[in-house]
């Protein structure tokens, strides 16, 4: 099988997980238990901690585990800012641009930015509307889950802290850590992410915030985490995390070059049939294409019997089975219909490549000869 | 101290003559089959069941299980105590602890060598009862708020309950032979399969299946369809039959607006080859008359007329919104709304034939090798039991 779906979740990694072994044995104990042990755990996961956070070169920044980057992403959003204008745009994930439905729900001011053609935000329309409004709160993401465009966080963030410097920004960046290189900003207040999208596992997230920065936290318990994120720490997951991202970090050059390989031979290669709807620019992790005249589910699906696993961004339903995302970049909807997303890991080969859109060509062929 | 017990009682199986020991042999095995696993005895007592001795934390689990046996009518929980006038007062006395408003009570003396009579027996617990709670309780024995109902029995225990469950009627499963129902992922068949199973006709279902044009989540989906039905059929057997290459074959062959009219063909006869294979007398749907392309008359002729076995058609004059309502009340709805595509969607037609010909369509079909077709379908039946 060929698993082109890295986007969704990736494989977690073997020697990530046998380094992280002994929290599940031996080291098993409560990281809140005063006796030698529970303090020993406790100790890792600040270890951990400091780990994750000296990837991006954030110093100045705290970092609360959470369960997952979803929870990482409401826990900016609604901890931080408790009324006001709140600002983000069409092409977030569910995790944000819900949370902002919700927000819109309980009666605060909410802004959504459009979208450039390839899925990135349209910064001239962001800054307009914060130069004219007294804006709150901002939520922006580094790397679209749907197309792969990057947003330039960092410089964005300083535009809007130069117009009103009082303004929360937040970014969420699971699809970016441990993938592209980048460093953190002082005028970003809050930055998610998530483990199991660099080969670790899944129910741990984290939200980075920058210190002495106020928030409240969502779920109340035992205090851990500072009080900000109760309940048990998830240790054994929060150290295949730290472990996944020493060895993405360890070779994150190596590895942007070659999935960024990987992208190209599928740019290069995939016949007439598609439509590319991510950029040059974008992230080479993801590659969204679209099988015009077919509908995305059925493409994946049959290249699933053929043992090549991609993913199709959004459920897809007979009303409603448009990807928000997609349509917001400004796709008609014949192209919106055949919209698959193909997302790589640095354990994808070239062969693989090559084999895989090989299939995908002669499979888009076969559907369009069968369902002319 | 009483004991508890829940009395369940039936409805239609009165009507029976000399086949009511069949019937009521079938509810008894069906309740049996159901409660498998739960801690609890199960006794028949004079045209009713009883089910004693369970854990007072089990009692909602019983009772929901119940609620989805056809053929039960209403449950009661009551408090069990000797045939003994004090102790059926005490008990009386203590079941209105908690009530207020107006009440009567309603005795029945199966055991006539009980005395004082039903009457008196009534006049004396009430009595017992304003006696304690006069200032929240007043006797109306025309229109009460709630009744407590005194049930002495000839084994010497006496039943006392104030509250009646209605159940969902109907006949016992397996009472009205076997049938094969064609369930789709939509929000009707399960609602025909529910009324199905509750007339007493035992199921099993056939599901059409079109990968890679229907993922699986929209199998996932039907499988909990069905087991949300089978809970009505004391569990149930899916077939999935995949249907890819007679609808790509029909896709490739005939016009396009006989599309659906030949797919329905193709699958009531796959249906009653499986239904005979399966010992089943009858295939049921969810069609409802108007209700889409597929459905009016000339659609459903054109269909049964490749059957000869009977094509039952539960719903068929429900209006969706009707059925809407069922299929809440089977909680089928939220499952039913969930948005894959199933196996009528993918190759829909923009124009499809409201009215087909019965002519012209078998003029279609005649361009199909409809027997090969059929016999390749039935080489990959799967069987996924419920």
């Amino acid at each position: 099988m060929i698993y082109f779906d890295n986007a969704a979740t990736t494989k977690p990694d073997k020697s990530a997980l046998i380094r992280a072994e002994k929290f599940n044995s031996d080291a098993f104990y409560n990281p809140s238990a005063l006796y030698q042990g529970g303090l020993a755990t406790a100790r890792e996961i600040k270890i951990a901690k400091e780990n994750l956070l000296s990837k991006i070169g954030a110093i100045g920044f705290d970092l609360i585990f959470t369960s997952c980057g979803t929870e990482s992403d409401n826990l900016a959003i609604f901890g931080v800012v408790k009324r006001g204008t709140f600002v983000t745009d069409m092409g977030e994930h569910s995790a944000v641009y819900k949370s902002f439905l919700e927000l819109k729900n309980r009666g605060h001011n909410v802004k959504f930015i459009g979208l450039n053609k390839d899925g990135s935000i349209n910064e001239e329309e962001l800054f307009d509307f914060v130069k004219s409004n007294s804006v709150d709160f901002i939520s922006i993401m580094h790397v679209n889950n749907e197309t792969g465009a990057i947003n330039d966080v960092n410089s964005i963030a300083k535009r809007i802290k130069a117009i009103n410097s009082k303004i929360i920004f937040h970014v969420d960046g699971v699809q970016a850590f441990g993938k592209i290189r980048y460093n953190i900003s002082k005028d970003i207040d809050l930055y998610s992410i998530s483990a199991h999208k660099i080969n670790a596992l899944k129910g741990v997230g984290a939200l980075i915030k920058r210190k002495n920065l106020n928030i409240s936290p969502l779920i109340i318990g035992g205090g851990q985490e500072n009080g900000l994120r109760s309940g048990t720490e998830n240790v054994f997951g929060i150290k295949v995390f730290e472990y996944a991202s020493d060895i993405h970090y360890d070779n994150i050059k190596d590895n942007y070059s070659k999935v960024s390989e990987i992208k190209q031979c599928f740019i290069d290669n995939l016949s007439d049939d598609f439509v590319i709807i991510s950029s040059n620019e974008s992230s080479p992790y993801i590659l969204t294409v679209s099988a015009v005249g077919l509908r995305g589910e059925v493409v994946m699906h049959a290249l699933e019997t053929k043992c090549i696993i991609v993913g199709n961004g959004s459920a897809c339903s007979s009303k409603n089975r448009f990807s928000r995302v997609i349509e917001a970049c400004g796709y008609s909807s014949d192209v919106l219909d055949g919209v698959i997303r193909i997302s790589f890991s640095p354990e994808n080969t070239m062969d693989e490549a090559i084999k895989a859109v090989e299939i995908i060509n002669s499979t888009v062929k076969e559907l369009k000869r069968t369902l002319k | 101290m009483s004991n508890k017990a829940i009395i369940i009682r039936f409805c239609e199986i009165h009507l029976k003559g000399k086949n009511r020991g069949y019937f009521e042999k079938l509810l008894k095995e069906n309740i049996k089959k159901s409660l498998k696993g739960i801690d609890c005895s199960f006794s028949v007592l004079h045209s009713r069941y009883l089910v004693e001795n369970f854990d007072e934390f089990d009692f909602d689990l019983i009772v929901e299980k119940l609620k989805k046996i056809p053929g039960i009518h209403t449950i009661s929980k009551a408090n069990v105590v000797k045939n003994d006038l004090e102790e059926i007062s005490n008990c009386v006395v203590d079941m209105c602890s908690d009530k207020e408003g107006t009440f009567k009570v309603d005795t029945n003396r199966a055991d006539k060598t009980f005395t004082p009579n039903s009457m008196e027996t009534s006049r004396y617990l009430g009595g017992k009862i304003l006696d304690k709670y006069a200032k929240k309780l007043k006797v109306d024995v025309k229109n009460p708020d709630f009744t407590i109902y005194v049930d002495i029995r000839e084994d010497g225990k006496t039943f006392v309950y104030t509250d009646v469950i209605y159940c969902i009627s109907g006949m016992p499963v397996g009472s009205a032979g076997k049938g094969l129902l064609l369930i789709s992922g939509g929000i009707d068949s399960p609602v025909a399969g529910y009324l199905t199973c509750k007339r007493g006709m035992k199921l099993d279902c056939l599901h059409f299946h079109s990968f890679p044009y229907t993922g699986e989540a929209a199998k996932e989906k039907v499988i909990e369809l069905t087991r949300k039905v089978g809970e009505y059929n004391g569990g149930i057997n899916l077939y999935v039959v995949s249907f890819t290459h007679i609808q790509e074959a029909i896709h490739k062959n005939c016009p396009e607006e006989f599309m659906i009219t030949l797919m329905r063909r193709f699958m009531m006869r796959i249906a009653e080859r499986l239904a005979k294979n399966l010992g089943g007398q009858a295939i049921i749907t969810g069609e409802s008359l108007g209700q889409v392309a597929s459905q009016t008359i000339e659609s459903i002729t054109s269909s049964n007329s490749v059957v000869s076995m009977p094509v039952l058609r539960p719903l068929i004059m429900f209006d969706k919104i009707d059925i809407i309502d069922i299929s809440r009340k089977i909680d089928t709805y939220e499952t039913s709304i969930l948005p894959y595509e199933d196996c009528c969607t993918v190759f829909l037609p923009k124009y499809p034939s409201i009215k087909p010909n019965l002519e012209k369509v078998m003029k279609a079909e005649a361009k199909l090798h409809v027997e090969g077709l059929i016999e390749e379908a039935f080489l990959n039946i799967e069987k996924i039991s419920l």
